[in-house]
């Protein structure tokens, strides 16, 4: 489990001094979506995960790969730099950071209007998170620009 | 277009302040909670899209579903046998310990059609050589140069020094837990099961931790944070990783 409390004590102090140092984000327009039924749904994820073909990410990346929905999974792998997480759950399945095909599922079913053609990836781990305005900002923007209506972050 | 997601750490949430988030209460690596598991996935995916319909200012919910089934430390053994080896030297052990591990991991990769070995830039099947140029910085004299390793010049590795070291780790990590993952047992290891077994008394590990000291030893700042991105906080016998 991840309380903090439950960490090894050394890991627990990091990840709060992390929390301490983080600042509020201003909140954006309040943005009420269309039914879900209704909705194309993109991942965003913070896991660091990006094709075997692209650059990895390094330290400090600020920058983000861009995963399609198709990918095959073998051709998916993780650069992120922290050594804090569990890999081996997304060795087994990357449904578990990365639920493309629960969505394409989900689409299936018409739980969600449908699956963007892409998705998008960033490595988190970062102290700032202030610093991710501008890609983030193009990200955004890049997902707007394919009709999609919502962004499901999920971290990792 | 509007915004969901999944918080593992509530104190980072609650400092940042996301605009609909559900916080689960799941280990880093998991914040879907179970793998190969789609209805679990999904139920949690539907608590965080149900943000979008209840939520009307920025909200940070908890998740109150079903946990995952895991194995924490003393609930779960390596399956796999490793010991003893009967080599004096550090590379030596870990050579033959990633021998042991070979058919184990092979199984694993055959059975997923996968892996995610090679981040490094080594390829698939060159899992000696990373644990080569990981032993090999031991006693490197510089920890910005890249290893020297006899017949492995076809690598082309994707990272800088000292950084590459610690995606040497990670292929190794890799190809371990795809090993063990061939006898996987009743409930999958937990991040901290798998830290006690890889720390306690491994070859990978003991190479880590000579690692570790290896940068410690260079008193550089860039080498201090790479042993920190080495070796999960609390297990370097140095004292604190960063």
């Amino acid at each position: 489990m991840v309380r903090l409390s439950d960490l090894h004590e050394a890991e627990a102090q990091h990840l709060q001094a992390r929390a301490d140092a983080m600042q509020q984000i201003e909140p954006g327009v309040w943005i009420t979506p269309k039914p879900l039924a209704e909705s194309k749904v993109a991942i965003v994820s913070t896991a660091g995960l990006h094709l075997r073909s692209d650059a990895p990410f390094t330290l400090g990346a600020l920058d983000y790969r861009v995963v399609p929905s198709d990918a095959d999974w073998g051709d998916v792998v993780l650069s992120h730099v922290s050594t804090n997480f569990d890999r081996s759950a997304f060795q087994q399945d990357p449904n578990i950071s990365f639920p493309a095909e629960r969505l394409c599922e989900m689409a299936d079913v018409g739980e969600i209007g449908g699956v963007s053609t892409w998705h998008y990836s960033f490595m988190g781990a970062m102290p700032a998170p202030q610093l991710f305005e501008d890609t983030g900002t193009e990200v955004g923007q890049l997902l707007a620009a394919d009709d999609v209506d919502v962004a499901l972050l999920v971290p990792v | 277009m509007a915004c969901t997601s999944i918080s593992l750490i509530r104190e980072q949430s609650e400092a940042v302040g996301p605009t609909r988030a559900l916080w689960v209460p799941f280990a880093l690596g998991r914040p879907l909670g179970s793998a190969e598991d789609p209805e679990f996935q999904k139920r949690v995916m539907r608590d965080a899209f149900a943000l979008l319909v209840t939520a009307t200012e920025p909200t940070i919910a908890d998740y109150d579903g079903p946990l995952p089934e895991e194995a924490g430390p003393g609930q779960w053994a390596c399956p796999l046998n490793l010991g003893p080896v009967i080599d004096d030297t550090l590379t030596g052990r870990l050579l033959a310990e990633v021998g042991r591990l070979k058919t184990w991991s092979s199984r694993t990769r055959a059975a997923r059609g996968r892996t995610l070995f090679g981040v490094s830039g080594a390829g698939p099947d060159q899992i000696d050589d990373v644990a080569r140029a990981l032993a090999s910085i031991v006693d490197a004299e510089s920890i910005t140069d890249l290893p020297d390793l006899a017949g492995a010049d076809d690598i082309e590795w994707a990272f800088d020094m000292p950084l590459l070291v610690r995606h040497f780790a990670d292929d190794l990590r890799t190809f371990y837990h795809e090993a063990i993952a061939a006898q996987p047992g009743s409930a999958a290891p937990n991040h901290d099961a798998l830290n006690d077994w890889i720390f306690g008394g491994t070859a990978l590990g003991d190479t880590l931790q000579a690692v570790a000291d290896r940068l410690t030893e260079a008193d550089d700042p860039m080498a201090a944070l790479v042993r920190g991105l080495l070796i999960p906080e609390g297990r370097y016998k140095g004292g604190s990783a960063f």
